[in-house]
């Protein structure tokens, strides 16, 4: 493979990584325990910001360049998990906020609001994260690796990306196939009869809103390590609905049909418009993969809405053994 | 004090813009319990049927009435074609969110694709400025109020006095219950889908006029300040629109004039919150216990 292919490749993996790692976060919310959470994207930018301040160093280290708080040039992998912790806080916050006391409707009309606040928050206040012109300069860590070329620690970086995606998948399928991924289900399905159960739904929503958080602050620092940089124009909240139309594509509540989601509509159709005959406006390019996306959800949701791989579901026999006593 | 009624009657704009739209969309959401994300859809694609029109020549506010009523259709269409169909192919309440936000990401790039990315304003003059004590309006601002107060008045008029509003009052409380009693269902809900998409029309072009710059997404980005209006107001009911539309315009434009004007949409958005916190259901709240999407 020649050096340019090499990149492309190594682009797209990471990329699918990044990806499945997120839909998994919000299959967790929206298609096991039926959270709407339309500010998902902000958890992933959350996450970038977070492992990219966090392996710059101080701001007055740039020399003006960019200014920013709480820098620190943190050893690898201390970004990574710092950034999972600050999109567990930040989950967990705004969790405690709409999740407690609101109908699902309004919970879905909030999460908008939150979304469009953090990025005009982000913006406007530059000392934050750069504001609009957003962090750059981020270095790879796998650059620091001694003896290698920049392409092997690339490939490092990749072979990183893909373990990482591994050990979420399996404590994914270990929670949503587990008794306690029922209780989930249930909360999604019928949470009135969960709660006469003496199982609290709203615990169970903010858990997953928690967890799904880390996921995708996880995905975000994963991608800022690899792209270097992060800006407000890349996290604008209709972004949020491209994960929903990879959960909806997989199939809701289904491990690996998220995944192969993930990889369809997040790389998938980006790569996919640049064949279509329509030119090489790049707004018309960027309209037509959002026109594109929202007909395949819409057509998903009609015609198979349980996706591509549906969930499993676990059959009971239907007759009640009745224990002798 | 000057700085302070300025901004008053700069909130007082602003709310206006907010009232019409989201009186619209508060109406039909509470009769037929569809969460329309796609309204800042119409809202933009109205504003930009007046601005063929304007720019052919026509005087604005002529063209903000065909604007008006062409949102009023796209609204129906969009009802007839795409979510009554999923409503009794047997989507949920829930699925309906998803469908009207991919019904809005496809229209607004429809329209990003038709008119390019750049930015366009109306060939119409903001007219004299007027002073009113210490206030400092045009006259197209004061226009935009009494359109808004007209709009608020039509609609609690015709929610309270006339037969249609009792069918649409009966529709949100029980839909099944009203189509029993012989309410013809289905032309009240299109009736009640053509009202909301006129307001998101006028609302549209007034949104239009007054930030005198506007793209194909202007009209969604706005949108979410309408959903924390309609939200604060308690979402259903058309007095809490208002109310919510005035306290969301107030605060923004004075936070704007006192703090940093770049952060007034977070007030807009912290006043939700609050509001919230206190009163999950808002501030007046006419809403249905049942949660079935009606078609």
């Amino acid at each position: 493979m020649s050096a340019a292919t090499q990149y492309y490749v190594i682009t797209i993996l990471v990329y699918i990584c990044a990806n499945v790692i997120a839909a998994w976060g919000l299959d967790l919310q929206f298609g096991v325990t039926g959270v709407l959470n339309f500010a998902f994207i902000i958890f992933q930018s959350i996450g970038a910001y977070t492992a990219g301040v966090l392996s710059l160093g101080p701001a007055s280290s740039s020399g003006g360049f960019e200014t920013y708080i709480a820098g620190a040039s943190l050893p690898f992998p201390l970004p990574i998990i710092g950034a999972m912790l600050a999109g567990a806080a930040l989950a967990g916050v705004v969790g405690m906020i709409t999740l407690r006391r609101l109908r699902s409707d309004y919970q879905a009309m909030v999460m908008l609001v939150v979304s469009v606040v953090a990025t005009v928050v982000v913006t406007s206040k530059t000392g934050l994260f750069n504001g609009a012109a957003g962090l750059s300069l981020v270095a790879n860590p796998m650059h620091g690796l001694a003896g290698l070329s920049r392409q092997t620690q690339s490939w490092v970086f990749v072979v990183f990306c893909f373990a990482v995606m591994l050990a979420v998948g399996t404590v994914m399928y270990a929670v949503v196939y587990s008794p306690h991924g029922r209780v989930l289900r249930a909360v999604r399905e019928n949470e009135h009869a969960l709660e006469a159960l003496g199982r609290s739904a709203t615990r169970h929503r903010l858990e997953v809103f928690v967890i799904g958080g880390a996921l995708a602050a996880l995905s975000g620092a994963l991608l800022v390590e690899f792209i270097g940089a992060w800006a407000p124009s890349g996290w604008l909240y209709p972004e949020t609905f491209v994960f929903f139309t990879a959960v909806i594509v997989g199939g809701r509540g289904s491990v690996a049909g998220v995944a192969i989601g993930a990889a369809l509509i997040g790389v998938g159709i980006q790569q996919a418009v640049e064949y279509l005959p329509i030119g090489s406006d790049p707004t018309v390019l960027a309209a037509a993969e959002w026109i594109i996306t929202g007909v395949i959800t819409l057509v998903f949701l009609w015609a198979r809405p349980q996706g591509l791989l549906p969930e499993r579901r676990r059959r009971f026999s239907g007759r009640s053994e009745v224990v002798p006593r | 004090m000057e700085v302070f009624i300025s901004a008053v009657g700069f909130g007082v704009v602003t709310a206006s813009l907010l009232a019409i739209s989201a009186v619209g969309f508060t109406l039909q959401f509470s009769v037929t319990n569809v969460l329309n994300l796609a309204f800042g859809s119409v809202m933009t694609g109205s504003g930009f049927v007046a601005y063929g029109l304007n720019s052919s020549g026509m005087n604005i506010w002529l063209a903000m009435i065909i604007a008006a009523l062409c949102g009023g259709v796209i609204s129906v269409l969009m009802n007839t074609l795409l979510y009554g169909p999923f409503i009794r192919h047997g989507m949920t309440l829930f699925g309906m969110v998803i469908v009207t936000i991919s019904t809005a990401v496809i229209s607004d790039h429809i329209i990003e694709a038709a008119v390019g990315p750049s930015f366009f304003s109306y060939n119409a003059p903001a007219g004299k400025a007027l002073h009113i004590a210490d206030l400092l309006l045009t006259r197209q601002d004061l226009t935009i109020i009494g359109i808004a107060a007209l709009v608020t008045l039509v609609t609690q008029l015709t929610l309270q006095r006339t037969r249609l509003g009792k069918s649409m009052r009966g529709l949100s409380v029980n839909a099944s219950l009203a189509r029993a009693c012989g309410i013809p269902t289905r032309r009240v809900v299109t009736l009640a889908w053509f009202g909301s998409g006129v307001m998101a029309g006028l609302g549209g072009v007034a949104l239009f006029l007054e930030t005198s710059t506007f793209s194909a997404t202007t009209g969604s980005d706005f949108l979410i300040v309408v959903i924390a209006a309609a939200v604060v107001g308690g979402i259903g009911s058309a007095r809490g629109a208002v109310l919510g539309a005035l306290v969301v315009g107030i605060v923004t434009e004075v936070g704007a004039a006192y703090w940093d004007p770049e952060l007034k949409d977070v007030l807009a958005f912290a006043v939700l919150i609050v509001v919230l916190l206190v009163r999950p259901q808002g501030l007046f709240s006419q809403l249905s216990t049942e949660r079935v999407v009606v078609g």
